[in-house]
């Protein structure tokens, strides 16, 4: 073990838990939005649009993250650049930071998989506070918005921590696609004088650490919306 | 930058990469067996009485859940070797496909673990109670009456488990194994990466291929093994 190493390595590599946190927050947020769009879409099988997510949700669970990354990576500047000639515009794709490629792959997968989730906990919902809802004169969207998502998400929230977790975890793999984050910067810091074990020592107790307070937060929220659970589900 | 995406080259690729198949299917298959015994090991750690197995059991559970599967990989592949020959332990010789055995080993054995515990859980404690009242030892009721049906319920969860271990050995390519992932990257640094978008997008649907396969045949087991028989959930 050297010390000094780790002395001298620590910051550096906490620095980099900031964009770890970054990637995954954006990620999360993108894609729990599109997955809660595709599970109302499947749930309520507009035509189309239906059949369409299914294949996607489909692929995306199929296909491992690291060959995800690469295909954004790869695909993504060839897109936006014929993209911005058919309007006109010479996109410079070198200037795009790869954490975007990173970002829009994450947030594909976590639709997916967060699509599942939501789609089970809508269902788990009774049908009967729908009509509820309908019967003290709420509209379609006031029923939805006060009535179901609160007790679809009491359902959910274990399963999204779970995911989310997993999302945390697999932004180690845009180290492939070349950000900066929490691997990478310890492989880096590691190379010159092969610190490998000390290196990721650290990284393991950063990500574990991670883990942790995330799994507890999660649990805090589970808590806070126990209230809507209560006999809500069929 | 000049569009060289040729969507038509893509299925020539396919037959080239799954000649790495079966080293996918060995790192696969051992890993499943490993990661079933180390599961079933945990497990009755945690439903024991002792309780410091317990808390071992958990922690266990609970830092392989927190640790990315990449790191985990570098860690054992780069740092191990390392800190065993500080002690004098020489493990150079030992083949690459070893250490990606015992990586993915370890991190699924966490999930096994947790799917074995509710399974076990959710057989109803009647069935034991009722295993006993007709004179069976423990492990004799555990056997004939409780593992059949705790088997059950844990075939979707296996499933799912099995798709991620398969989707999980693609991070082979990481310490250099050529499997699927492996070769598709062999395959594109071969031409200089003038095909690698077409090669990741071939292995993705060799990936998703198998993952529908592997699905389905979970349905199917499920199915078969659950006719007939009723559900003895709590």
């Amino acid at each position: 073990m050297d010390f000094k190493f780790i002395i001298e390595a620590l910051p550096k590599i906490m620095l980099a838990v900031p964009i770890t946190l970054f990637m995954s927050l954006v990620s999360a947020a993108a894609g729990w939005l599109l997955g809660l769009s595709i599970a109302l879409i499947r749930k309520h099988r507009v035509p189309v649009l239906s059949q369409f997510s299914a294949v996607f949700v489909s692929f995306m669970r199929g296909v491992p993250m690291v060959i995800l990354l690469y295909i954004s990576y790869y695909a993504l500047p060839i897109l936006l650049y014929s993209y911005g000639l058919s309007i006109g515009i010479n996109i410079d794709i070198n200037a795009v930071p790869p954490i975007v490629y990173a970002i829009i792959a994450l947030s594909l997968d976590q639709a997916a998989y967060s699509s599942e989730i939501f789609r089970s906990a809508l269902s788990a919902v009774d049908e009967g506070q729908m009509e509820a809802a309908f019967s003290v004169g709420m509209t379609r969207t006031q029923a939805l918005m006060r009535i179901i998502f609160p007790q679809a998400l009491a359902i959910a929230i274990p399963n999204l921590g779970g995911i989310f977790v997993g999302l945390v975890k697999g932004t180690s793999l845009a180290y492939y696609v070349g950000v900066y984050e929490i691997t990478a910067t310890a492989n880096l810091l590691a190379m010159p004088a092969l610190n490998f074990i000390e290196a990721y020592i650290m990284t393991t107790l950063i990500y574990e650490a991670i883990s942790f307070v995330l799994n507890k937060l999660f649990r805090i929220c589970e808590d806070r919306l126990k209230k809507f659970r209560a006999g809500a589900s069929a | 930058m000049e569009n060289t995406f040729k969507p038509e080259t893509i299925p020539g690729y396919i037959p080239n990469i799954l000649r790495a198949f079966p080293v996918t299917m060995e790192i696969l298959l051992i890993s499943l067996l490993i990661s079933l015994a180390l599961g079933a090991l945990v497990t009755a750690a945690g439903i024991g009485k002792r309780k410091w197995l317990k808390a071992i059991a958990n922690s266990y559970i609970a830092f392989m859940r927190g640790i990315p599967t990449l790191i985990l990989i570098f860690l054992i592949y780069l740092g191990l070797p390392q800190l065993a020959q500080s002690v004098g332990v020489d493990l150079t010789g030992v083949s690459k496909t070893v250490f990606i055995v015992a990586c993915l080993s370890l991190s699924s054995s966490a999930n096994m673990a947790e799917m074995m515990r509710a399974s076990y859980l959710a057989v109803d404690k009647g069935q034991r109670e009722a295993a006993y009242s007709v004179g069976m030892k423990e492990f004799t009721a555990f056997r004939r009456i409780i593992f059949p049906q705790a088997f059950g319920i844990a075939i979707p969860a296996l499933g799912n488990n099995i798709i991620m271990l398969f989707k999980d050995t693609s991070l082979a390519f990481a310490i250099g194994v050529i499997d699927l992932m492996g070769k598709a990257r062999a395959i594109s640094s071969a031409s200089y990466g003038a095909n690698r978008l077409e090669v990741y997008i071939a292995t993705g649907i060799i990936f998703w291929a198998a993952c529908i396969i592997l699905e389905y045949c979970s349905k199917f087991t499920e199915k078969i093994y659950t006719k007939g028989r009723k559900k003895a959930t709590s």
